[in-house]
């Protein structure tokens, strides 16, 4: 059994979420670099991402059953990485639209915030409480004070879902990095990413220990249940694509 | 896939954009932004904070309540303004992801301590 190093230490938790988004702008410029991209326009686009995406993370998560004014909740309220996400593609179209760009940014930006959240979920597996109890070895256990502090059962093996979590971002940047020039179409690799979270997170928000919402599923879960058609059409027109100019090319 | 479309409706880029490779025109140091935009959000809202006499005077303030969020609105339309003048890009780059960074590590702590007395 571990034990939980940093609980509620928003210091860890912040230098490592700063941590985060220094990688992700490295490597948003390296990629910049190696793929030639020299539009000065793409700095301010993923500006708009960072901005918004913060903005995101905290306004979008905002429960006003709880009564709770929005300036106590941007405070204390909950944050997510998926209202982040959507606070940033809302950031990188409204970029996109005010400077004019019209080329695709997705696969850009894609292997960054896998490494952001490489990171990023690192403060929360050091902080936060881990996950719903598990039998294996590999649980985190909370003395009472930790238990008492940030929720959840002391003495207990917790799953470590955000350890999970970093293991599938590792492994998606590592196949984002393999395949970043492969894919037929610009967009592509965004769409594969963007929904291969969206299964993910919603398989481990069983073990994350989230409030349960409605039939035994969390807030996020419905929200990705509400997401994944579309993102499920859209991996369609991805691996859909390819074949019908070779059909068209035969009729014609 | 598609190069860069000469045709584009609106804000077509200026001809440096396309990538000659001597002079580029100076657009500002993101460093800077980032680091000016961070310190700068941190001054108003502790610097704020110190001045009113600390958290329950700030409550009857000027800055109560929504206006909390009256700075970052500001601040969020003039970095986007410098955001979008290529002479300024890159700094108002700087400024939207230092106004990113604010928010994500310390924000949250300084306005939910500033907002705690009842608003």
């Amino acid at each position: 059994m571990i034990g939980l190093p940093f609980a509620g230490d928003g210091l860890v938790h912040g230098v490592l979420t700063g941590l985060g988004i220094f990688a992700a702008l490295l490597f948003y410029a390296y990629e910049k670099r190696r793929r030639g991209l020299t539009d000065p326009r793409l700095w301010p686009i993923a500006g708009f991402a960072v901005a918004f995406g913060a903005i995101g993370s905290r306004l979008l998560t905002w429960d006003v059953s709880r009564q709770v004014s929005l300036a106590d909740w941007w405070g204390n309220g909950d944050r997510s990485i998926l209202a982040g996400l959507v606070g940033a593609w809302f950031g990188v179209h409204l970029g996109k639209r005010l400077t004019g760009y019209r080329k695709s940014t997705g696969d850009l930006l894609a292997p960054s915030v896998a490494l952001a959240l490489v990171l990023g979920r690192g403060g929360c597996l050091l902080t936060e409480l881990p996950g719903t109890p598990t039998g294996g070895a590999w649980g985190i256990v909370l003395t009472p004070g930790q238990a008492a502090l940030i929720g959840g059962p002391a003495g207990a093996g917790l799953h470590p879902s955000f350890a999970y979590e970093i293991v599938f971002h590792a492994i998606a940047f590592a196949v984002m990095w393999r395949f970043r020039d492969r894919l037929a179409h610009p967009g592509d690799l965004f769409i594969c990413y963007v929904t291969s979270y969206a299964l993910f997170r919603f398989g481990v928000e069983f073990v994350r220990g989230n409030e349960v919402l409605w039939l035994g599923m969390s807030r996020p879960q419905w929200f990705l249940l509400a997401v994944l058609p579309l993102l499920a059409w859209r991996m369609r027109r991805v691996f859909g694509r390819p074949v019908r100019p070779a059909l068209k090319g035969r009729v014609a | 896939m598609s190069e860069d479309n000469p045709e584009v409706p609106r804000n077509p880029p200026p001809p440096e954009y396309q990538g000659g490779p001597p002079q580029q025109p100076k657009r500002g140091s993101m460093g800077l932004g980032i680091l000016f935009g961070t310190m700068a959000l941190y001054a108003i809202y502790f610097g704020g904070l110190i001045a009113v006499g600390g958290p329950y005077a700030w409550s009857n303030s000027i800055l109560a309540g929504p206006a909390t969020f009256v700075p970052i609105a500001l601040y969020l339309v003039g970095s986007i303004l410098l955001a979008l003048r290529p002479r300024t890009s890159r700094w108002g780059a700087g400024l939207l992801i230092g106004l990113g960074i604010f928010t994500l590590l310390g924000e949250g702590l300084c306005v939910g301590f500033l907002a705690q007395p009842g608003i």
